[in-house]
This record gives structure tokens, sequence and C-alpha cells, in this order.
């Protein structure tokens, strides 16, 4: 079915496609984690790099040319430590050049950094940074949508560790009060916070079933597999149904980079030279095994 | 742990924080610690005592909330985290849970000020003048990394609740030799003798106003630099002693919006005492979401960095009696 909006009528990429892209945001995602001095959040950049791909290339009606348009799906970086993928994959889509975010990142004045801010960087739709936010601002903007008869969906990005902040589930049960089947929550389910793997110190299982008892559709999905979130995207149920959506995507923190995968030492961190050209080696044989299948 | 000390040597307050705790907790039996994910400074402390760790994961909320339930039944926790997140998302639970029942939880953290280049969510620059106005609670702020490890251990014995500020505390410069000045929370530190001028700081930007007080000496001025690392209760017989001292000429300077911290908390002693002043000058964060760039950049930037401070601290010596 797909999205039923036209803000983005021009984007149905393939698969195969969007495979490239994703492979093309992890290898701009490196380089900058490369050549930034500070620390650059990869690990949590990398497992969210699928979904955002599948999102502003394919499931998302965006429109870079009119960035007001009243007809776009909203977008929330809830988890904003993931800013600068989520500003590499809207460079890509046309937002913004990708040359601006390397040459200025985290400088002073710059619109780019370590979170997002709406009135340095307006294409972003809300400021975000402190986790927990998100899903409640989601909640009011698809409220102002069904008061206002728009059929535009809101995307909210969280990570799974950040579904520990209380706010997540104030919001949850707003959105099933209010009957919003506008609102889209996505888990980037990579099963590590910070400093410790999920389950180890914080019991977020039986995952799936708490997002049930509050109400929601709930789809499982393989966040690393673009046939699986292109799939999920084509069959949300309709933004006017009554239920809102949570995609739980399963995730591995610093995907794609053998060492960074589920290491915790790699929440945030910078590379040099030597570690980037490491890095690139690893995200390349990934897909070099990957063409192999 | 003991540590040598050489002036102006970089020590990680993180480090010095995990290692008092990890020793505290011997000689307390009652000392816990919880942390909502941010337990870095911890893994001593929680390889050491597994059974008084608590990590709550992303819930700030919650930490603050069972830190008050380990207390209410006789023990001394220290919630260590994040402070942007740690004094706002939580003021209510330190307010209602912690302060109003006064019980003797430490809230300890770092990003105090425009520190760590993570943006306007991930700097704390209102949080002294909200824990200032909450009853009950003792606010400090520390700039020297090896202090820090002395205010946890006086923290100990305190009945009622503290919050104790750090910048990134991962690399600070070390500025009392321990032993020499006199620690002791609610007693300004003179960090600097002087005669024309009074230089109060805290935090961060203590380093800072004794660079600025060694600038300002080689043009013959005698400038002298108070660490008031207490904002509350605030040492308000050494701010009268300074303006006797100092001609009534200050000058404060901090990394918290210039209206609710340090600088406001000094304004309120000058008129409640009716000390006469010659000049005063508050620097600090003007009312604005500051926006990324390095700590030095962003200090510079928004008026109260090195130059600055030197600049005002001119101004002031200068100004008429
Ligand atoms: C309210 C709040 N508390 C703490 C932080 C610091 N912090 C940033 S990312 C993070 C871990 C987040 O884990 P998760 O949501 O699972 O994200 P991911 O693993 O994908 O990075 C923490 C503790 C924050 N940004 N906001």
């Amino acid at each position: 079915m797909g999205p039923t909006n036209t803000a983005n009528a021009e984007q149905r990429h393939s698969v195969a496609e969007l495979e490239e892209l994703a492979f093309e945001l992890r290898s701009k995602l490196l380089y900058l984690c490369g050549t930034y001095e500070g620390a650059v959040h990869i690990g949590g950049d990398l497992s969210v790099a699928d979904i955002l791909i599948a999102l502003y290339h394919y499931g998302m009606a965006v429109d870079p040319t009119n960035i007001v348009n009243p007809k776009r799906d909203r977008f929330i970086l809830s988890k904003g430590h993931a800013a600068v993928c989520m500003y590499i994959a809207m460079a890509m889509r046309g937002f913004f050049e990708f040359d601006d975010i390397v040459n200025t990142y985290g400088q002073l004045d710059s619109a780019f950094g370590m979170h997002p801010c709406k009135v340095q960087l307006p294409g972003v739709e809300a400021s975000t940074g402190s986790l927990g936010h998100g899903l409640p601002i989601g909640v009011g903007m698809a409220k102002s949508a069904r008061q206002r008869n728009e059929s535009h969906r809101v995307f909210v990005l969280m990570g799974d560790g950040e579904t520990g902040e209380g706010s997540v589930w104030e919001g949850a049960m707003a959105a099933r009060s209010s009957e919003l089947g506008n609102v889209v929550a996505i888990i980037d389910r990579n099963r590590q916070l910070m400093t410790s793997h999920a389950e180890e110190r914080v019991a977020l299982e039986p995952y799936p079933d708490k997002w049930a008892a509050f109400g929601w559709n709930v789809v499982m999905v393989d966040g690393h597999d673009m046939s699986s979130l292109v799939n999920a995207l084509d069959n949300l149920p309709p933004a006017s149904s009554d239920r809102p959506t949570v995609l739980i995507c399963e995730t591995i923190k610093g995907k794609g980079v053998d060492f960074m995968e589920r290491n915790l030492a790699w929440h945030a961190g910078s590379l040099g030279q030597e570690d980037l050209a490491k890095a690139m080696a690893s995200l390349e044989s990934t897909r070099a095994s990957k063409g192999a299948n | 742990m003991p540590v040598t000390f050489t002036f102006g040597e970089w020590f990680s307050a993180r480090t010095i924080i995990g290692q008092t705790l990890a020793d505290l907790g011997d000689e307390y039996p009652n000392l816990w610690t919880v942390t909502p994910d941010i337990g870095m400074t911890l893994v001593e402390f929680r390889e050491k005592f597994p059974d008084r760790f608590i990590d709550v994961g992303l819930a700030e909320q919650a930490a603050v909330g069972v830190a008050a339930g380990l207390a209410y039944e006789g023990n001394i926790p220290v919630v260590s985290g994040m402070l942007p997140f740690l004094s706002m998302r939580t003021v209510e639970q330190i307010r209602s849970d912690v302060c109003y029942p006064n019980l003797p939880v430490k809230i300890i953290g770092t990003h105090g000020g425009l520190v760590g280049n993570g943006g306007s969510t991930h700097y704390a620059v209102e949080d002294l003048s909200l824990m200032c106005s909450l009853t009950n609670m003792t606010v400090t702020s520390i700039g020297d990394p090896l202090m820090v490890g002395e205010i946890l251990r006086q923290s100990m014995k305190m009945t009622g609740p503290i919050y104790i500020r750090l910048g990134v505390g991962k690399s600070d410069q070390a500025i009392y030799e321990p032993g020499t000045h006199d620690i002791t929370i609610g007693k300004g530190i003179v960090a600097r003798e002087g005669s024309d001028v009074t230089l109060f700081a805290h935090g961060t930007t203590v380093a800072q106003a004794l660079e600025a007080a060694d600038a300002l000496e080689k043009d013959g001025h005698s400038v002298r630099v108070v660490d008031m690392f207490t904002l509350k209760p605030i040492d308000a017989d050494l701010i009268e002693k300074c303006a006797k001292e100092t001609g009534g000429r200050f000058v404060v300077v901090e990394d918290h919006l210039a209206y609710g911290g340090l600088a406001s908390r000094i304004a309120d002693v000058v008129v409640d005492r009716g000390i006469h002043l010659t000049a005063f000058e508050r620097l600090g964060i003007p009312q604005v979401f500051a926006g990324f760039g390095s700590d030095e950049e962003l200090r510079d930037k928004h008026g109260y960095g090195l130059s600055a401070t030197v600049a005002a601290t001119q101004r002031v010596i200068a100004a008429k009696g």
C-alpha cells in the first residue's frame, strides 16, 4: 500500500537501493567519527542507520524543498544523541549539504552538533537530547493533526534504554487514550544502555508485552533488514485508525563495525585515522559478505 | 588513595569521586550509590559493594525517589549522574521526597555550566538557582578536583541533603595543596589574597579567576580571589569582610545564569546586611540557549571568559569611590 501522502511520491526506492543508501550513511558517519576530534555517539548512530534511511528515503512523506509543508510526516528523534545520523540521512535526502555537516560539526555557532535543535537547524522537527521527551511531544503533534483533519503521521524514534523514563509511558498512555493511530513509535531495540546491557541491571523484558499492555499495536521488525523495515512501513495501519503503533526494531549497537558491535566502550567515542581505516574495512567486509549471499 | 600535589596539574574529579566513594563504603556500611545509567565513576564502588549499588537505568526521577527510600531507612545514598537531568527532571522528587523530610541524600554530578559541547539540553545552567531555592538543601559547586573527595567526606556527617556540582570533571587543574586551606562546607575559600578588588567564583571559573588575578598583578593590581564553593548557606561574613578589605569592589564570575546563581546570592547578602559597595559586576551566562562550541569558546562568546573577567575587574578597580 505504502504511504498515502504525496509529499515524497518520487521516493520509491527499491530495497537494494535503500541498502546502498544505508551503506553510504554508515560510511559518512564513520568518516565524521574519524575526523572530528570530539566524541560521536557512533554506537547508537550505527544502530539506527537503516531505520533512518527507511524513514527518510522510503516510508516518510518529507519535503526538503518546503520544510513546513503541512502534509509532511513529522519525525521526532527522541534519542537525540543520534543527531548526526539524522543530519546525514537528511542531507542525503536533500535537506542539507553533507560538507556543511563535516566542516562545521560541533563548532561554535554551527547548526550541527551533538543534539538537534529546531531553532538552529530548521528542518529538524523538535529539539531533543534529554531522553524521554519525544513521545509526549509527538502525541501533541498527532492530536493537532486529528483536530485539523490532517492525514500525516508522527514518527518518534526512541532508544530502548530511553523507554526507562516514566514520561515515555505517560505519552504511551496519552496516545492510546486519544486513540491516535497516526502515532508511530519506533524503538531502537539494541539491548544496550550507556553503561550496561539490557537485563544486566535494568529489566526491560517482557518488552513487547509492555507496549501491548498499554493498548498499542506492536510490530516486531528486524531493524537491519531493509525488507523487514519496508514491509513494516508499507503495512502501517491507516493514520485514521484508533491504535498507535510501535515498531520494535531489533538492532545491534555499533552495527557494521566488528569492534564496535555490542561493545559498551563505543556508546560514544572518536576514531583516529588508523581506526577509521579499520572501521571502514570492517564495514566494507560486511557489505561484501552480504552481497555474496 | 593519597595523591601527590602539584599546583596546576590536571586530575580527573570523576576518578577521585570513584575512589573516595569506594573508600567511604568501608567506613560507612550504610553508604549506597544510585545512578540513572551514568555509573562510570562508580565502577570501583559497584565491584566492592554490589549489594549497595543501584543502577535504575534511564529513570532519574526513580533514582532520587529510591535514594529517598534508602535514606528513610537510615542509609546514606549518593546519587550520581549528569546534572542537567539530575537537577531538572527530578526537581520535584528532590524537593518533596528529599528536602521536605530533610534526608541525607547527596546528589553529585557533572555538566554544570556550558561545558561538554552537548548543546542546550546538556548544559546545567539553571541548576544552582533551582537548588538554592529548596529548603534544607546545601548547594556546592567544586572546581578543584582534589577537593571533591574532601567535600564528599564532610557530607557523610550531614543530616540533610547536599547538591555537589562539577564541570565535565574529566580533567581539571589542582588548585589547593591538600592541608593548606580550610575547606569546610559553608565557608568560602580565600584562594588568593588581594586588597584592590575581590573576584568571586565557584566551580570551573575559580581557575579562570586565578589566571585573571595573575594577569592583573602584572599591571600592579592586587586581586583577591574567593572560591565561594558553597552557595547555600552562603558565607555572608566573608562577603562582608571582603567588602571592607577590598574597597567594596566585587566581581563575580560563574558558569551559570548570571541572575539566580552566586552573583544573586552575594547581592542578597549585600542588600540584607546593608553592605556598602563601590562597584559590582557580574559575569555569567545571559538568558540564551547557548548552542554548540568548546567550553572556552562559549565562555568567550557569552561574555564570561578570561579576557572579559580581566576587563570587568579592571573596570571595577577603576570605578570612582
Ligand atoms: C534524561 C537523560 N538522561 C541521561 C542522558 C545521557 N544519556 C545519553 S544516551 C544514554 C543511553 C541511552 O540508551 P538508549 O536509549 O538505549 O540509546 P542507545 O543505546 O541507542 O544509544 C544516556 C544515559 C540523557 N541524554 N538524557
